[in-house]
């Protein structure tokens, strides 16, 4: 998942963008508002993180534009002040939530987590197709009640294809959601995660989770429980 | 005695108008009179003249008077003008013909030869006579003198009927005079105090909200308190947003670095896990006295001149913003507001007192909000119900005291009603945790106008 992050506070920019690759994410962050509505409109943006006292530009200015070009990311403001002009405003201009500073990094992954899954139809922080359950929260899979032992990059996969289950999701789409922008996407790399995914996932090529478009891409299969 | 303009000026000018037309009444009636009294006396003194013109004198040197006199009125009977000569020293009586039969009751026996003698009496018939008796000493052809008073009546009546119907001219055309003043004064006065009637009036406008500042056009004598009034709104207005700006810049400066703080704290890699959690905790507990004391201090209460704010407007946003934020829960949430409902105050404090109420209502509700108001008596009360839980009357105390002593408390849904209640007492009103009706808690705003 691609988070946009605006910070202008470098101290709280960095250790950020560092937490939330660590948890999987692919970050990019903009310490401005022009630097922030730039990446916002460049990349295929999951869910953005926009503090409203920026320079240059407002966080709230920033939301605006973005919604205005058609972007409809979920967008989580910070706020310092906390105040509820603050907190109506951004939400006015167009964010989903808000979250007050100074606040904790795990209230964080739990917010964006819940908007993602929100903007993606999903209702708990558990996805679960058939046999198949990902835990959001925890980052756990299990296959029939069973523990499975996924890589980082396995499980950034099998999530965005489980969060847009029975949508046809292109390998384009894949690597700009998932990599940073200097990964090499010529290669075959997502190729080799969906392989490995059906090894992991359908041992016994049973329930035959990931279909391959040929052309077009991927689409997971098995219909939404949860 | 707490008289307005209006009644002070009224009152003292028709006191003063009701007197000086009073007194103009008596001195012109006064003048009237003793002009009247001049008159008959002079007129009294020419008859006495005549009179003693109209004598004779016998074959022997004395006096005698002509059955007729020239003037008419002593020949007519009962014509009010009489006269009478007598002698104290002799039998001498003479009366003029028009007092035949009457009892003129003169009473003045001897005059002094020369002198002359006024007297107001009421005569034998009952009505009011004035009389002029002028004494004479007559010589006769032997040498002797002999005294005489010759007296000239004349009776009050037509006089009184005179100077009564100049009573009543003057009355009526002074009454007259007086009613037309204080008509004229009272809207004088009307016209005279207009321009302080507008600046009321205006000023009850920006209370009840319609307008910021005095925009009419006031004469010269009130644009120095106008002007007054207008600096005083703007410097009230402009020092509050100077006071919410430099909170907010100081809330920014202190939370960012513990935002800053809060962030290496979790890290995991900072070592010691327990030390990191306390670090944490001491965090968390200065941000939340932080907050709570930038919110308290924020919280401005009225101020003298400020309009009134929309509620129904700002509830609304409020409640947009919740289904966003709350938008899994799918709460049904209705308003009850009258659109003319009015928060006597700033516009911050609103929207912070009812986002928090209605925050926690989204948050403890299950499936329905209700927020109603309406204006009472001297205030709004408003209502924000869930039905969620509700708060137990015995935590219901608690959680509106918890605001004392910020740093004691738990996080939970005290925070937010803590500061509810610091914002609702700076306007002087109680918040109120009831049970509402949908199964959960009413939380109940009563503000007061003043």
């Amino acid at each position: 998942m691609r988070v946009l992050l605006v910070e202008d506070e470098a101290e709280l920019r960095e250790p950020l963008t560092e937490r939330l690759s660590r948890e999987g994410f692919t970050v990019d962050a903009g310490a401005d508002g022009r630097e922030g509505l730039f990446l916002g409109r460049e990349y295929a943006i999951d869910v953005g993180i926009v503090d409203i006292g920026l320079p240059e530009m407002s966080g709230i200015e920033v939301i605006r534009e973005l919604r205005k070009v058609g972007k409809h990311f979920p967008i989580l403001i910070l706020t310092a002040r906390g105040n509820w002009q603050d907190k109506v405003e951004g939400l006015e201009a167009g964010a989903d939530d808000y979250l007050v500073k100074p606040f904790h990094v795990e209230e964080l992954l739990a917010r964006l987590n819940a908007l993602l899954r929100r903007a993606a139809g999903w209702s708990q922080p558990v996805l679960a197709c058939g046999p198949v359950e990902l835990d959001t929260r925890s980052q756990d899979v299990k296959l029939d009640g069973a523990p499975i032992d996924l890589t980082a990059y396995e499980y950034k996969v099998l999530e965005y294809m489980m969060m847009h289950a029975g949508e046809v999701v292109s390998k384009s789409e894949l690597t700009e959601h998932l990599y940073d922008q200097d990964w090499d996407r010529d290669s075959n790399v997502i190729e080799v995660f969906v392989r490995r995914l059906r090894k992991k996932l359908d041992p016994e090529e049973h329930y035959k989770p990931i279909e391959t478009l040929r052309g077009r891409g991927y689409r997971f299969v098995l219909a939404r429980s949860g | 005695m707490n008289l307005s303009i209006h009644v002070r000026l009224l009152l003292a000018a028709s006191l003063v108008l009701t007197a000086f037309l009073g007194l103009t009444g008596v001195a012109l009636d006064k003048a009237f009179r003793s002009s009247a009294e001049k008159a008959l006396k002079e007129s009294l003194q020419a008859s006495v003249y005549a009179l003693l013109a109209a004598a004779g004198e016998d074959d022997q040197g004395r006096l005698t008077m002509p059955e007729i006199l020239s003037d008419p009125r002593f020949n007519l009977p009962d014509s009010g003008f009489y006269a009478e000569v007598h002698s104290p020293d002799i039998s001498f009586d003479w009366r003029s013909a028009s007092a035949v039969g009457r009892h003129l009751n003169i009473g003045e026996p001897s005059v002094e030869p020369g002198e002359r003698r006024f007297s107001q009496v009421r005569s034998g018939n009952g009505g009011e006579v004035v009389a002029l008796s002028f004494g004479v000493s007559w010589e006769d052809f032997d040498g002797v003198e002999t005294q005489y008073v010759l007296s000239v009546v004349e009776d009050m009546q037509p006089h009184q009927v005179q100077i009564s119907a100049f009573r009543n001219t003057l009355f009526y055309w002074l009454g007259g005079a007086a009613l037309v003043l204080l008509l004229a004064q009272g809207g004088v006065l009307r016209w005279g105090l207009f321009p302080l009637r507008k600046v009321s009036d205006e000023l009850s406008d920006i209370e009840s909200g319609g307008s910021d500042q005095l925009k009419g056009v006031y004469p010269q004598e009130l644009t120095g308190l106008t002007d007054s009034i207008n600096s005083l709104i703007l410097q009230a207005q402009s020092r509050q947003q100077r006071y919410r700006d430099s909170l907010g810049d100081l809330a920014h400066s202190l939370k960012t670095p513990l935002a800053i703080l809060q962030g290496m704290a979790e890290l995991p890699e900072t070592g010691d896990r327990n030390e990191s959690r306390q670090l944490a905790d001491q965090v968390d507990r200065m941000n939340q006295i932080v907050s709570h004391q930038l919110q308290r201090a924020a919280a401005s209460g009225r101020s003298t001149l400020s309009r009134t704010i929309p509620v129904a407007v700002a509830v609304e946003r409020i409640a947009k913003m919740l289904s966003k934020v709350y938008l899994e829960k799918g709460i049904r949430w209705e308003l009850d507001l009258p659109d003319d409902l009015g928060f006597p105050g700033d516009e911050g404090d609103l929207m912070e007192f009812m986002g928090n109420l209605m925050d926690n209502a989204w948050k403890y509700g299950s499936q329905q909000v209700r927020i109603s108001g309406l204006a009472s008596g001297d205030g709004i009360e408003l209502h924000v119900e869930d039905d969620g839980a509700g708060i137990p009357q015995a935590q219901a105390e608690s959680v509106l005291q918890r605001g004392r002593r910020m740093d004691e408390q738990q996080p939970g849904q005290g925070i937010g009603l803590a500061v509810v209640s610091d914002i609702i007492s700076a306007y002087g009103g109680e918040l109120i945790v009831g049970e509402s009706v949908l199964g959960g808690a009413d939380l109940v705003a009563l503000i007061p106008n003043h």
